[in-house]
């Protein structure tokens, strides 16, 4: 009997320690992205400064990389110059591509006039295009291949390394 | 002029539509009272995305906040409960859904808390008979004082209780 005991105590306790073990080398805020490999929904949005109309449809041919971003987070900031420094090195064989949310476009502007552009930056008014591309927290980014597909998906602020790395899966 | 310029521009903005996604509506359109009520209830099913395990009916965040409008919107066009909750899903993955769905590793949520009610109650059964097997002593050995019937081992306890006895 107590033999028994101890052997369904042990498979008990192995197990918990299994599930424990496999998740500890993951990122909890970290959620596998249902749209990677999925074609990216269709938008055409307004972009600030300018306003032209951009529809991410028409941006086939060449790998697409799509920032969600905002002027009311922080990581944002830390990421700008990453985004427009590679943004001048690889368009236009690459496009890049900014949508800002529940922001204000006066905000936006100063914003870009005193950090620099080099791509259009959309405003994505009440969100919807955010919740379609199943956009968290901001800066999230995806990679969109010629295809208009979506390859990976990037959550938090780019480093160079990350966004080569990411944009490489695009580019297959 | 400038009107029909913005008019053209606005005309021209185009946010991912359910409709790609979902296909038609499945249900009544709702309005009113009735449309609060399903908005309400459904953003108790849906997770916020920027929160820690809070529904988007309960959370205070921007994100949470977009997303009840568009679950209010889809509800007034027709859109379904369920169709409401794929909408989502499909954005989010199931991790947007609050209550787990009954298939694959998640049908252990249910299955596990009852297969382990089920073993108990095997157990508790099988423990009871065993018992019930076992002789009951009989009548006259239940009369004995508790004190006689009692095998002492231990020496020392064995002095006390002489020591109790004899005071």
């Amino acid at each position: 009997m107590n033999r028994t005991v101890l052997i369904v105590g042990i498979v008990i306790v192995a197990a918990i320690v299994f599930i424990l073990f496999a998740g500890l080398g993951k990122d909890p805020a970290h959620i596998d992205s249902p749209l990677v490999g999925r074609p990216a929904p269709p938008f055409s949005l307004k972009a600030v400064g300018t306003g032209e109309m951009v529809d991410i449809e028409k941006l086939r041919g060449k790998p697409v990389v799509l920032n969600f971003w905002a002027t009311w987070c922080g990581p944002c900031y830390e990421e700008h110059p990453t985004l427009v420094a590679n943004a001048r090195n690889l368009q236009p064989g690459v496009q890049f591509v900014g949508v800002v949310f529940n922001d204000d476009e006066d905000k936006i502007m100063r914003f870009l006039a005193e950090r620099g552009t080099a791509y259009p930056t959309l405003l994505d008014a009440q969100g919807k295009t955010a919740i379609a591309y199943g956009v968290g927290g901001v800066p999230e980014t995806f990679f969109i291949n010629p295809e208009g597909k979506i390859m990976a998906k990037f959550e938090g602020p780019l480093t160079t390394e990350a966004l080569q790395a990411e944009l490489a899966k695009a580019m297959r | 002029m400038i009107a029909t310029f913005f008019l053209i521009a606005l005309l021209q903005i185009k946010v991912p539509d359910a409709a790609q996604v979902l296909g038609p509506p499945q249900g009544p359109p709702l309005a009113g009272a009735q449309l609060e009520r399903r908005t309400m209830e459904l953003s108790s099913e849906l997770r916020c995305p920027v929160c820690q395990g809070l529904a988007i009916g309960d959370s205070p965040s921007i994100m949470a906040a977009n997303m009840r409008e568009q679950a209010r919107e889809l509800l007034s066009r027709g859109y379904t409960r369920e169709q409401v909750l794929s909408y989502f899903e499909k954005s989010y993955g199931q991790f947007v859904l609050l209550k787990p769905k009954f298939q694959g590793v998640n049908a252990l949520v249910w299955l596990l808390p009852v297969l382990v009610l089920a073993i108990g109650f095997v157990i508790v059964v099988t423990k009871a008979k065993r018992l019930e097997k076992t002789p009951v002593p009989a009548a006259g050995a239940a009369a004995v004082p508790e004190a006689t019937s009692e095998v002492i081992d231990d020496p020392y306890l064995a002095r006390v209780r002489e020591m109790v006895e004899k005071s």
